[in-house]
């Protein structure tokens, strides 16, 4: 198998996945109980957390304004001033996973807006999050929510001004995910939330807005440092890193109310028992992962630029968003979508998969409902025929470069094949 | 008690001629069905007694429901042919329908027995008389009752209410078998159930243009010959491989010909299967200007392709009904599944709509698909789907 669909997920690290049933197993109490074995596992938790902690930069007194490396282009960071979450250096909240961070920042809108009884409660959110966000939002609509969606430019990326100018005097939360899951696209982290800033000082607020960023395709394939990007809050998940399914992160670095309490655990943002298998095996892919950063982010700029370069030979093939080049900072090189016009992306991804190579058409997740899979590219503007051509092609740490070719070689054929 | 069910026909009983073949045959299709699930079936003019074993009830309705020649059927008590047991059977069974609360009620009584004491007339009145003494607050209503007290005094006397409606029609296979052109759409398996219920015995063929369509799609067809299957007792599936003939047409026909030459093809392939199969007939689900390819004149021309008699029974039907159909026998639920039947991007924009059949003959000849299509019928599969009902898990 030519596994080219690490973005849906990656294959899990079986070492860590033993490493983390051996000690759930050993230490077995529930780390609410005062007991020994309670007090050993609450022990094992937090050492997890503080190992997620060191990878966000968000160690006690290490924390604060800190540009993150740059690195070799494509770093979610900068040069940030200090927003509602980088009073301090945040928490980290395990969660069941990247869904979850997500829907318990955007549930505190809800309460809010129960709890005001009157007066709206407003959000803004980029019109190509992940469902996650996006689909939750548009649920919470129905209950009471107002929302606002920002589309991107052709390029994929927001501008901090459209996102700035979406905002009102009542906006509770601003959510911009950290890198699009189907086009690579960098969100400009910092300066968004340095506008957002601005435009709330200019609409006479207070405080600025609760902004939110879903950084699942972030965590471990860039530099991210949310304390220093000027954000409140980020949502991570274990499984796209080589970590188990059903282990998450929320980075939190501004107060929120809960809608689901609970027992109280996770300091009363994320009730029921944590799972220290899940959260030992993420904090420890995590690590991994960040120790590993600038070589797999080379290895990925390497492939990038052996797949565009391909693309570019296949007549009629497009690397989107339209324009891209290899080595360009603003797109992860780990995620690239391809238009093959005239063919549907989903033909081709079964034709590839039934060669043995692995692709999807957009999100996995957003694969099954089909009506829904070409969002994010029509929201970028691109013609309607061009997002239903594309697929996405999203490379991992052990993608050889001979995968790569692979692919493009038997994409080519396939394409100069079943194209009408 | 037995569980008893009195089963009505129809239209058999119409047919002079042939009477006793159209009765023979449902004898044999009923049996086949209900085999495994009853006691006994016994056979009397006009009416079928089926005594279903404990526990299969739910199994007996659902193939009383959708055999073809059943006119309706109901749970029934068999009494003996003495006026007090009939009366008690009565209001034993008007107690069981008021109990859902239904109160105005009238009753009904044919008595084929003549030397039973009450004529029909009295019984009904009779009957209606002990209802209303036995249950309080029913009413009797002759002209829209809630529900109705059938009692027939014949070899035995039979009480029941309320019957169920079967499919009518004529029974399965009375008509020779045909070749159902079966897509993942809303209209094809309601034009096969359509055509079952005539009598027509069914095989289906489905297109299946790979990697064009998915194999969810074929699944997805897989599931709706189930639901016809159950109309028709059993079927077999075929599937044709399309994708080669699809890629040719597309490369050689206009544009505004692909749709109609790619339905030309598969009629074509339809009927070189159906001689095959021994089908005397081809079905399809076309209503006249649902899409461009069903005008009268491009379905003269797809016509013209074939000699066999082709029933299109949704030709004159509105797309409301065929949904009202589609949901009655089970198959909208599966055809509205999100997996195209048909790449879209075959599709033209602007589809031609006034065939001509001499010209576009011609241009379905210059596509030369002879041995594409003799290929695709070498490569056909099939797949036996056996007769089956829906029957919900009884009941803990």
């Amino acid at each position: 198998m030519t596994y080219l669909d690490w973005a849906s997920t990656s294959p899990p690290d079986l070492g860590l996945l033993v490493e983390a049933a051996e000690l759930a197993a050993r230490a077995y109490g529930n780390p609410s109980s005062r007991h020994g074995p309670g007090q050993e596992a609450r022990a094992s938790l937090e050492a997890a957390r503080a190992r997620l902690d060191a990878v966000l930069g968000c160690l006690p007194g290490a924390a604060g304004g800190a540009p993150g490396g740059a690195g070799s282009g494509g770093a979610v960071s900068g040069g940030a001033p200090g927003g509602a979450g980088s009073s301090g250096a945040g928490r980290v909240v395990f969660t069941s996973g990247g869904s979850e961070a997500d829907a318990i920042v955007l549930l505190a809108a809800l309460r809010k807006r129960l709890a005001a009884r009157s007066g709206a409660v407003h959000v803004v959110a980029s019109s190509i999050e992940h469902s996650a966000v996006y689909e939750e939002l548009r649920l919470l609509e129905g209950l009471g929510l107002e929302a606002s969606f920002v589309d991107p430019g052709p390029d994929g990326l927001l501008s901090p001004a459209s996102v700035a100018g979406a905002m009102r005097k009542e906006t509770a939360l601003v959510a911009v995910m950290a890198v699009n899951n189907e086009t690579g696209a960098v969100q400009p982290l910092a300066a968004i939330a340095k506008a957002v800033q601005e435009a709330s000082k200019s609409l006479g607020r207070r405080t600025a807005p609760h902004f939110h960023s879903d950084a699942v395709q972030a965590l471990g394939k860039l530099p991210f440092e949310p304390a220093a990007l000027g954000i409140s809050s980020a949502a991570f998940s274990a499984h796209k890193l080589r970590g188990p399914r059903g282990a998450g992160a929320l980075w939190l670095g501004a107060p929120l109310e809960p809608l689901q309490v609970g027992g109280g655990q996770e300091g009363g943002l994320r009730p029921g028992t944590e799972s220290l298998q899940g959260a030992h095996a993420f904090s420890r892919a995590a690590e991994s992962a960040d120790a590993a950063l600038e070589a797999n982010l080379a290895h990925a700029r390497t492939l990038e630029a052996r797949l565009l370069d391909g693309l570019a030979r296949i007549p009629g093939a497009l690397a989107l968003p339209l324009g891209r080049t290899a080595g360009d900072g603003r797109y992860s090189p780990f995620i690239l979508s391809a238009a093959f016009p005239g063919l549907s992306g989903e033909v081709l991804a079964r034709a590839l998969a039934d060669e043995g190579i692995a692709v999807s058409t957009g999100a996995a997740c957003s694969a099954n409902a089909r009506k829904k899979g070409r969002r994010v590219l029509e929201a970028m503007g691109l013609e309607e025929g061009l997002g239903f051509s594309a697929i996405r092609v999203s490379t991992g740490p052990a993608t050889a470069p001979a995968e790569i070719d692979r692919f493009l070689e038997t994409a080519a054929a396939l394409y100069r094949r079943l194209k009408t | 008690m037995e569980i008893l069910y009195l089963v009505k026909i129809g239209e058999i009983l119409l047919k002079l001629g042939n009477r006793k073949e159209f009765e023979a045959r449902l004898k044999a299709d009923l049996k086949r069905r209900l085999e495994g699930s009853v006691l006994r079936i016994e056979y009397f003019p006009g009416r079928i007694f089926v005594e279903a074993e404990p526990g299969k009830e739910a199994f007996v309705e659902a193939v009383l429901a959708r055999t073809p020649g059943i006119n309706g059927f109901a749970r029934a008590r068999r009494v003996e042919k003495k006026p007090e047991a009939v009366f008690a059977a009565a209001v034993e069974a008007a107690r069981e329908a008021a109990a859902s609360g239904k109160a105005r009620f009238k009753a009904e009584s044919r008595r084929s027995d003549k030397s039973f004491p009450l004529d029909s007339y009295e019984l009904s009145r009779d009957i209606g008389a002990r209802v209303l003494e036995a249950l309080p607050g029913t009413k009797v209503d002759l002209h829209a009752p809630e529900f109705t007290v059938f009692t027939e005094i014949r070899e035995r006397a039979y009480v029941y209410a309320d019957p169920e409606k079967g499919v009518r029609g004529l029974p399965s296979g009375s008509q020779g078998r045909g070749l159902l052109l079966l897509s993942g759409g809303i209209d094809s398996p309601v034009a096969g159930y359509l055509m079952a219920r005539r009598g027509l015995g069914l095989d289906a063929v489905y297109f299946h243009a790979y990697p064009y369509t998915s194999k969810e799609a074929e699944d997805k067809v897989i599931a709706l010959a189930k639901v016809i299957a159950g109309y028709t007792g059993g079927l077999t599936l075929w599937t044709v491989p399309f994708t080669e003939t699809q890629m040719r047409i597309k490369q050689r026909a206009r544009e505004d010909l692909t749709t109609l030459m790619m339905r030309a093809a598969m009629m074509e392939l339809s009927e070189k299967l159906a001689f095959r199969v021994g089908a005397n007939s081809l079905v399809t689900g076309e209503s006249l200007g649902q899409v461009a390819s069903q005008t009268a004149e491009n379905l003269r021309f797809t016509n013209s392709r074939v000699s066999l008699p082709v029933f299109r029974p949704l030709v004159g039907m509105d797309k409301e009904d065929t949904i009202e159909l589609a949901r009655k026998i089970g198959s909208f639920e599966i055809s509205i599944l999100p997996y195209e039947d048909c790449c879209v991007l075959f599709s033209p924009k602007h589809p031609l709509l006034r065939a001509e059949v001499e010209r576009e003959s011609k241009a379905y000849e210059e596509l030369e698909l002879g041995p594409l299509l003799e290929q695709a019928l070498k490569e056909a599969t099939k797949l036996a789907v056996p007769f089956g009902v829906p029957v919900a898990a009884p009941s803990a």
